[in-house]
């Protein structure tokens, strides 16, 4: 007989943790960046097509929308490797206590962003 | 599957309101999930003026006074008040926990109690939890050996008792396996933080015979590894236990045996 009660809330009602907001962003970087990595193999493939083509994607990448795109994709990369890195120790059976965890995620999330400002001065030659 | 919304029959509605009678300057207001399967209406959620200056410090202390002083249908579990039966498990304040044990004073503002997260609701805050039963029953949570039966008790190192440590302490009052998301959207397949704990107390028994049976049984894509390390169960485990850690010690045990 199927169960016709209702069902209790969840996501609507748990509160927020720094894991539970690294794992979901953890996940949505990885989509982003495969549709990344794609899009970046088709532009060198349309290298295939002509010069004009790659001209086109260069002259966007070069637009404030397209640079500011290009810092966002670093970022997501930046945040995929330490997050993964922090699965490794995981998958090493290091770094479970609750306050381990909890700061290797704060690590995770402040790094990201050191790491793509320290891309970002490198690209620029700055460092 | 993963399913954000909550089917339309369980859509929460604003419920009653119960003004404080007492006249009391300290008032909190507690809002509780409430659902009575008579009355085939969606549930709701009720709102208790609550006189906080005679009332003892518990939640479960909170729920007896609203029982036994304002409104006597509100159903919820509850045995032993000392957070060793695990039957008061409950989501208060958005995290699950056990009543008897969480101090309403750690809660700032109103007080939110709804039953555990994605269960079949009995009735009020009571979850069902027979699929984590069925589910634990299917680890055989229970000491095998080939070894003739004899009368006397298995002997057992220091060292190898040292190892359940941390498994044996659980209470299986389930707020870790409702608080994950992950059994959340694949209950039904995936064993849950709870059952995987358990399955590993029994498989580093050194007593037990069976382990690379018992290993084999849940070396399973939903089984175990739907488990991505959200550790929203240790997060969550009112006796400071770490199941998600038991999860990768048998992840372990696989990658590396």
């Amino acid at each position: 007989m199927e169960n016709k009660n209702p069902l209790s809330p969840h996501i609507q009602i748990y509160s927020w943790n720094i894991s539970l907001l690294i794992s979901i962003s953890h996940r949505i970087t990885g989509v982003i960046n495969i549709v990344a990595l794609t899009l970046v193999c088709l532009w060198i493939a349309l290298l295939l097509l002509g010069e004009t083509n790659y001209e086109y994607i260069k002259y966007f990448l070069q637009s404030f929308l397209g640079k500011f795109l290009i810092l966002c994709l670093t970022w997501s990369f930046s945040f995929q490797i330490l997050s993964e890195v922090r699965h490794l120790f995981w998958d090493f059976g290091y770094g479970f206590e609750l306050i381990t965890s909890k700061i290797t995620g704060l690590i995770v999330i402040f790094g990201s962003f050191v790491l793509t400002i320290l891309i970002y001065l490198i690209g620029k030659q700055i460092i | 599957m993963v399913q954000i919304n909550l089917p339309e029959n369980s859509k929460v509605k604003k419920g009653k309101y119960y003004k404080d009678t007492t006249g009391s300057k300290n008032i909190k207001k507690v809002n509780i999930y409430r659902w009575d399967p008579s009355s085939g209406e969606n549930p709701r959620i009720d709102t208790y003026e609550v006189d906080m200056d005679n009332c003892p410090s518990k939640v479960l202390d909170l729920l007896n006074k609203i029982k036994n002083e304002i409104d006597s249908s509100l159903a919820y579990r509850r045995s032993c008040s000392h957070g060793v039966c695990g039957s008061c498990a409950m989501n208060m304040d958005g995290k699950n926990g056990l009543a008897c044990t969480k101090p309403h004073a750690e809660i700032d503002g109103d007080i939110n109690i709804y039953p555990l997260p994605h269960l079949k609701v009995k009735k009020d805050l009571i979850g069902d939890l027979s699929i984590l039963y069925k589910q634990y029953e299917s680890i055989e949570p229970w000491l095998k050996t080939n070894k003739k039966v004899e009368a006397k008790e298995i002997y057992q190192s220091r060292e190898d008792r040292s190892k359940l440590d941390g498994a044996y302490e659980c209470i299986m009052c389930a707020c870790c396996s409702t608080a994950c998301p992950s059994y959340w959207w694949n209950g039904d397949k995936y064993l849950g933080p709870a059952v995987l704990l358990q399955a590993y107390r029994w498989i580093i028994d050194s007593r037990d015979d069976e382990r690379k049976e018992r290993l084999k049984k849940v070396a399973d894509e939903f089984k175990l590894y739907r488990c991505h390390t959200i550790m929203n169960c240790t997060n969550a485990c009112p006796k400071g236990l770490n199941p998600a850690k038991a999860i990768a010690e048998i992840k372990k045990m696989l990658a590396t045996s």
